[in-house]
């Protein structure tokens, strides 16, 4: 027993010292999230949820949306800007105390290095560059630093500059990277530049309140304040974002004041944590929708009828309150609440749960005893709940859904194969204006098989309208806002009811936070770390 | 009586030593092994649906970066020269990038397998330090409460799911007892401290005379590392029992109890001393299926292990990490294989 003396008390004194501290460092911020997704810290790379919303804080754009009203379009790099007269032409005056975390001044040149480095590597985000009629091929004389402070923009078309400063210049791609630090770690492989694409994978050069110290993939990403930011400093010196992948531990972590933040946390630890005085739940409203998507490619889904019975099939406030508490808000048009020419709450969700509607229209579309339909959906959080309900409602009326859950990867390829009949899924709409939304899911420009068009989910669900596309063209080079409205809304009431998605819910981002974390501003497009305080 | 036929043409000796022709058979058959199960893993990863340029390029990118990086993967080649890159590649020691992490291949498992190794090593002395005792205790008290402690004990390992032991862990040791630290390998304060030298946190902690990084590390260590014992506690007790009940009731055992020889001094000298070798095998065959990773464990306690990264390799359809992954779990069997047949040779003279 003796022998076993020394090492039993060795134990018992570690774990004494275990927990000797109960909150986090007080300048800080400790944040718990799902970094799975995280890939790539290259804002012209970025395509997931995680990446974005670290990196919005560590590089600034040309522009920015007004953290809450998003609409409003505010200067960030760029103190002012201006349109020639023939609206083809924008002009930006960039800051002049603009510096890398290095201490080396960002200019313009950067500016323009960036945007075409964007468009030349080619990535997901570049179609915000290319939508606007850049192009690679262009890309020289299309963004041109004529001084260190002026960056010169030449459009192919007199775009609304508010909707091209909305969906391109206050976009990832719009970021300030060093060129100097680009052309340094750039990599060429078959005659062709990474333009830095694998140093910035990793690290990051760009002008922002926080500058990236460190990544470890799926385990932690540590943010330190930038000494040479020209605007206001940090609250907190550091942000630490720690790879958490469970809810359970998440909620207990917060609890026990070992995170300040809890970002990826389920409806039942949610539940739990609002009945905590030490902890508030903000939950913000998204630019995002869960909907299930039609293939129109399949002759009975193609019939409007069989659609529209579907979208009876959801009790939407129901699941609002149960399976989607905190994470959703019921909402059937394809332009979110918030964005510029949304329908209101209540024109924007017109269906409710109805089974003998749904009969109704099945009979009428000429299918009264049902069909059975493959139905495809994401293994993750609530979607295997709320296809289960849909299941459970489409065989009251008749039709036999067959789930098969999938991982998000998989999910993906199916649907951009158009290899689905029936898919759940969700989208991001990338700035706060309803051509975010239309001009990809009710505007399809090429519908055939072969022009692969899979970033269009109009294209996944072969849908095609020409009197849509028409109407979206039209809409997006309306300089009348008024009349622009108009026509969104116009748009929105037809795919309603024709359109080859059911929207069911509205995207709710719940964020738990700690007491002790003050002013902490949160919008849907940015989580400003910056702002928060203890 | 021997005889010699003195007409046999004398046979040519081997101009090799015997040793060096050993090492080409273990390292042939090493060898084909592990590209076996490389080819095996390679044709049956690309069969599955999922497809790696989406990880890269994300969900809503347009037909011509998807081709663009479709290329860039080289995955318009022919799978038979996807596999010969990949090989070709691997014996220059180059592994490629991690198309989910950006890192190279190699750095990745630099950073996560360590993690694993500290994980598992703890694990496996937990397990083997209760679970040989237990085992032992078992079987010489048979069908006492000893022995049915044993089995509750064996039952519970092998059925209560890790994902629920090990919040549950965390519920009572970590949120309300507060005994030891909560997900992740340290707490915030610690973080990038110490230098990494080795990559187990413990060793790096104690290299740099950091004692309070080391306490940090180690109560976080200590909840994940038991719960990840459970289950070999189960598997090792189980075993030790039925090795000792057989050789308890060989002749020789009571030949030396009639010989003078004390209970336990048969147990130790003899009984034990002879499932020794079996317990060797068990043992690491433990260790070895812990080293592959405990994907749930590492889940619940937030630790960036390697389980996990395959998984999350394997979710991604990136073949780099995986194929790196699954030739690391090849070489841990073949490893731990060889050294069990070394060890063999000490413990049992028979086998030499």
């Amino acid at each position: 027993m003796r022998r076993l003396l020394a090492p039993s008390l060795i134990l018992a004194a570690t774990l004494a010292a275990a927990s000797a501290h109960a909150a986090t460092p007080k300048d800080a911020l400790v944040m718990a999230w799902n970094l799975d997704a995280l890939i790539t810290l290259d804002p012209a790379q970025i395509g997931e949820v995680n990446g974005n919303d670290i990196m919005i804080n560590v590089c600034n754009r040309l522009v920015q949306p007004n953290i809450k009203d998003v609409a409003k379009i505010e200067p960030q790099l760029a103190e002012s800007w201006s349109t020639s007269a023939d609206g083809m032409t924008l002009t930006f005056k960039m800051r002049k105390d603009l510096k890398f975390p290095s201490g080396k001044a960002a200019t313009a040149h950067d500016a323009a290095w960036s945007l075409k480095r964007a468009i030349h590597l080619n990535f997901g985000n570049a179609a915000n560059l290319k939508e606007w009629g850049f192009s690679s091929e262009k890309a020289d004389q299309q963004f041109v630093a004529t001084d260190d402070h002026t960056l010169v923009v030449k459009m192919d078309k007199p775009y609304p500059v508010g909707l091209v400063m909305s969906a391109a210049f206050s976009s990832n791609v719009a970021s300030v990277l060093s060129k100097e630090t680009g052309e340094k770690n750039a990599k060429t492989t078959d005659s062709k530049s990474d333009y830095g694409n694998g140093w910035f994978k990793t690290q990051s050069d760009c002008v922002g309140p926080y500058r990236v110290r460190t990544w470890n993939a799926n385990d932690v990403v540590i943010l330190e304040a930038n000494d040479n930011y020209f605007g206001k400093k940090p609250g907190l010196k550091r942000v630490l974002i720690r790879h958490v992948p469970e809810s359970g531990a998440q909620r207990l972590q917060l609890e026990k004041s070992d995170i300040d933040v809890g970002r990826l946390l389920s409806a039942d630890d949610l539940k739990a944590l609002a009945t905590n005085k030490d902890v508030h739940i903000e939950q913000t409203v998204m630019h995002g929708f869960s909907y299930f998507a039609f293939n129109m490619g399949d002759p009975i889904l193609a019939n409007p009828k069989v659609r529209e019975a579907f979208r009876y099939l959801v009790d939407y406030t129901g699941l609002e309150k149960s399976v989607m508490a905190y994470l959703g808000k019921a909402r059937n048009s394809l332009v979110p609440i918030g964005a510029f020419g949304a329908l209101d709450e209540k024109e924007g969700l017109p269906f409710k749960l109805d089974i003998d509607m749904a009969k109704k229209l099945l009979a009428e579309a000429g299918y009264p005893n049902g069909f059975s339909m493959k139905y495809i959906l994401s293994a993750n959080q609530f979607n295997p709940a709320v296809a289960q309900h849909i299941q459970a409602n489409a065989a009251k009326a008749g039709i036999k859904l067959d789930l098969e859950q999938m991982a998000d990867a998989n999910l993906f390829t199916k649907m951009r194969a158009r290899e689905f009949q029936i898919g759940q899924i969700g989208w991001g709409a990338g700035y706060p204006d309803a051509h975010s939304m239309i001009s990809r899911h009710a505007y399809n420009p090429d519908n055939r098989l072969e022009s692969k068009l899979a970033q269009y989910p109009s294209w996944r669900s072969a849908w095609f309208d020409e009197n849509i596309n028409k109407m979206t063209d039209e809409a997006m080079m309306e300089k009348d806002p008024a009349k622009r409205i108009a026509t969104y809304k116009k748009i929105q009431e037809h795919m309603l009811h024709n359109g080859p998605m059911a929207y069911m819910f509205q995207t709710v981002r719940p964020i738990a936070i700690r007491k002790e974390v003050k002013d902490f501003a949160i919008g849907p497009f940015k989580v400003d770390y910056a702002s928060a305080r203890k | 009586m021997a005889v010699t036929d003195v007409n046999r043409q004398p046979v040519a000796k081997p101009k090799l030593p015997l040793w060096v022709w050993d090492a080409w058979r273990i390292g042939s058959s090493v060898a084909a092994t592990l590209l076996g199960l490389l080819a095996l893993t390679f044709f049956i990863g690309r069969m599955l649906p999922i497809d790696p340029v989406i990880a890269i390029v994300g969900e809503q990118a347009d037909a011509s970066t998807y081709d663009m990086v479709y290329k860039q993967l080289g995955l318009d080649k022919p799978l038979y020269v996807q596999f010969w890159f990949f090989i070709s590649d691997m014996l220059r020691g180059e592994f490629g990038n991690a198309l989910f992490t950006g890192n190279k291949v190699s750095a990745d498992l630099m950073r996560v397998f360590p993690a694993t190794i500290e994980l598992a090593t703890i694990a496996i002395t937990i397990g083997v330090c209760l679970g040989v005792p237990i085992g032992v205790l078992a079987a010489v008290y048979r069908g006492s409460p000893i022995d049915h402690f044993a089995r509750v004990i064996g039952l519970l390992g092998y059925s209560v799911p890790t994902f629920w032991s090990g919040l549950m862990g965390l519920v009572l040791f970590y949120a309300m007892l507060g005994w030891v630290g909560g997900p992740g390998r340290l707490d915030v304060f610690y973080i990038d401290i110490v230098d990494r030298v080795t990559g187990l946190m413990l060793v790096d902690a104690l290299i740099a005379g950091e004692w309070e990084v080391f306490q940090n590390a180690f109560s976080h260590i200590v909840l994940p590392a038991s719960i990840l014992s459970f289950n070999a506690i189960a598997f090792i007790s189980r075993l030790t029992r039925s090795f000792m009940l057989a050789q308890l009731s060989q002749e020789y055992i009571l030949a030396a109890r009639v010989k003078g020889l004390s209970k336990w001094k048969v147990i130790r000298k003899h009984a034990f001393r002879n499932i020794a070798v079996q317990l060797l095998t068990i043992v690491a065959l433990a260790y070895a299926i812990l080293l592959e990773g405990a994907v749930v464990t590492e889940t619940v306690f937030a630790w960036p292990g390697f389980g996990r990264y395959l998984v999350a390799g394997l979710l991604a359809g990136d073949m780099n990490a995986v194929l790196a992954c699954v030739l690391i779990v090849g070489i841990i069997f073949v490893t731990i294989n060889l050294i069990c047949d070394l060890l063999y040779r000490i413990l049992d003279p028979r086998t030499k």
